[in-house]
């Protein structure tokens, strides 16, 4: 097992596994964290993962861990790494079976104190208007063409049908629509598990939360996020549903058939690749886009209901409980971009898993209005804890291929997080604290319970500090919805 | 049942032990259910299965996802499997369960992840990681 004594320090924040540690590494692998967040990530295989990550044919310069790093399969959760779309590969495995997992940020004009009084009505009203949990129906009924739709526009169909604003769009990556998404490469099976998914939260990690803006680091970032001290916002946090998974396994498996004819040999077959310009790769890049599409239109049909229950909720009590939308990002994609690399400007596939893309100010991709301050990076922290909202940098463009952590990052298994803590109780102390939970399941709370993570505001401190990511906000939980 | 779940830090893992390869194949479907916590309901439907793979390991990961994949879209659990072919590139199954009520407990895939199928003194082994 890898230890401290294998690394170079590169500068405070930056560790690196030489070439020379393994053979089959192709290039170095970095790691971003302090000396806290290091010890973390070598008690487990997450560094043995990343370096898997880096004997993958055609990566350049460096794989890279994020400081809320953590074992996964395949890649590490909170890796990135970017191939040559010339020479290099793509890899299913090392994008994740929930591809487009994300984050939408919903910001109102209400303030905290004010809706104290209905916070327990606002909390059941989301969780009766925003399905969530195992086996339960979609809260739209799709007819005809509309899933190839959704799967070859996203977020433009959900705006077409009412469940979107126009302003929403361009306050989500990638205008809320993959432009090279192509349904007819999303397999039958997909389609099925997708039918009856759209505007569900599913289970697990997911979640919808309500909070409250407790901290501005930035005054002009917020200024043009309109974001301020005290104001109610609603963050959404789930994915691609079945249908997502269902194309990560048709890929696994399909990949499989094809990786030792490429010539290509792995450490762990969940990082099964094939090259991105070939028929498999191509499909893949299709079919992970038609994924990702109907992720952004779930998170948008989810915002829809979470205006609904709003309104619901203060009609009459306030005048004005609008939500406008901050900014939705994806968590589990693969891109192709342009970055510098060795002085040159390449075009490279970036994988990133439970990472996101955090491009700097002026970057071409980015709506006139946030091309000062860059993209905004949403950043849950654990249940209960507190959550960040920060922008890319010319420091994320340099040195991480536009590139930001994602959350606090797993210290314990599920498996010790159901033994050492109990749902009942954990649910007991978030409501001394004044935090409305509503959830499914006990067991399901007590493994996202914060002991079983690492401290957020750790994690966002050494972005922040090591240039790879700018602190605008700090938000706090006033109620929690999970299936 | 021979199985038992193995610490993981974000998702789950589980090895499974049989005295035979066809037995590791229904103890390890059994194990996913039971990790759920879909089990304990009395029989009511039964389907048939069949799964190819291009080795035993692929074959594995394809035989319990196929599975995951009739529990969400049939919105059953299943319980009793019975293989009726099985070679190392294919199996048929009939697999027993009954409609499920909503859970919370969710797997969204079984992995390649460090798949390995071995062959123990007491027979066979593997331990298969989950994403969750």
């Amino acid at each position: 097992m890898i230890s401290k004594n294998d690394l170079e320090r590169i500068n405070e924040f930056v560790w690196q596994v030489p070439r020379e540690y393994r053979r089959d590494m192709r290039v170095p692998a970095r790691i971003w964290a302090d000396q806290e967040l290091l010890d973390d990530a070598l008690q487990d295989k997450s560094i043995e993962q990343l370096i898997n990550t880096s004997t993958l044919p055609g990566i350049v310069q460096y794989a890279i861990a994020m400081p809320d790093i953590h074992q996964g399969y395949g890649a590490p959760v909170g890796g990135v790494f970017a191939t040559a779309t010339s020479d290099g590969v793509i890899s299913p495995g090392a994008v994740g079976y929930d591809i487009n997992c994300g984050v939408r940020v919903l910001a109102s004009h209400l303030d905290a104190n004010e809706i104290q009084p209905h916070l327990s009505d606002l909390a059941t009203t989301l969780y009766r208007n925003c399905p969530s949990g195992v086996g339960v129906g979609g809260s739209v009924e799709l007819f005809g063409e509309d899933l190839d739709n959704i799967l070859n526009r996203g977020s433009e169909w959900a705006l077409e049908r009412g469940y979107a604003r126009p302003e929403d769009l361009p306050r989500t990556e990638e205008y809320g629509r993959i432009p090279w998404a192509d349904a007819n490469k999303v397999s039958h099976k997909a389609r099925e598990r997708g039918r009856d998914q759209l505007g569900t939260l599913g289970a697990g990690n997911h979640f919808i939360e309500v909070d409250r803006v407790s901290a501005i680091y930035d005054a002009e970032s917020a200024r043009v996020l309109d974001l301020f001290e005290n104001q109610v916002v609603v963050q959404i946090h789930c994915g691609s549903r079945g249908l997502g998974h269902q194309v990560c396994q048709d890929y696994v498996d399909r990949f499989q058939r094809v990786v030792l004819e490429y010539g290509i040999i792995l450490p762990d077959r969940e990082l099964v690749a094939a090259p991105y310009t070939s028929p498999e790769g191509q499909d893949y890049v299709g079919a992970m886009g038609a994924a990702a599409n109907f992720a952004f239109a779930n998170r948008q049909v989810l915002a829809f209901h979470i205006r609904r229950s709003f309104a619901e909720t203060f009609k009459g009590k306030f005048m004005d409980f609008d939500l406008h939308q901050v900014y939705d990002i994806a968590h589990n994609m693969a891109k192709v971009e342009t970055h510098a690399v060795n002085d040159a400007s390449i075009r490279v596939l970036v994988h990133r898993k439970g990472a996101t893309r955090a491009f700097g100010p002026h970057s071409p991709t980015l709506p006139p209005d946030l091309q000062q301050i860059g993209q905004p990076v949403l950043i849950p922290g654990s249940m209960g804890t507190m959550s960040y909202i920060l922008c890319g940098t010319t420091g994320s463009m340099s040195q991480t291929f536009g590139s930001c952590c994602h959350g606090a990052g797993r210290v314990w298994s599920r498996h010790r997080a159901k033994k050492e803590i109990r749902g009942e109780k954990l649910r007991a102390e978030m409501q001394e604290r004044g935090i409305q939970v509503r959830a499914g399941s006990l067991s399901g709370l007590a493994e996202e319970a914060p002991a079983a993570y690492k401290d957020v505001s750790r994690v966002v401190h050494v972005v922040d500090a090591a240039g790879i990511g700018k602190m605008v906000a700090r938000l706090e939980p006033l109620a929690v919805i999970k299936g | 049942m021979s199985y038992e779940e193995i610490d993981h830090t974000a998702d789950w893992a589980f090895r499974v032990t049989a005295p035979t390869l066809p037995e590791l194949f229904t103890n390890a479907a059994y194990a996913i259910f039971a990790l759920e916590g879909a089990l304990d309901v009395q029989s009511t439907t039964t389907r048939e299965v069949r799964v190819e793979g291009i080795d035993r390991q692929a074959l594995l990961v394809n035989w319990l996802n196929e599975l995951l994949f009739l529990q969400e879209t049939k919105r059953e659990t299943y319980q009793n499997f019975v293989l009726t072919h099985f070679t190392e590139t294919e199996l048929q199954a009939t697999i027993h369960g009954a409609p499920s009520q909503p859970t919370t407990k969710f797997i969204k895939a079984v992995t390649f992840h460090n798949l390995d199928i071995v062959q123990t003194e007491m027979g066979w082994e593997t331990t298969i990681v989950v994403d969750v």
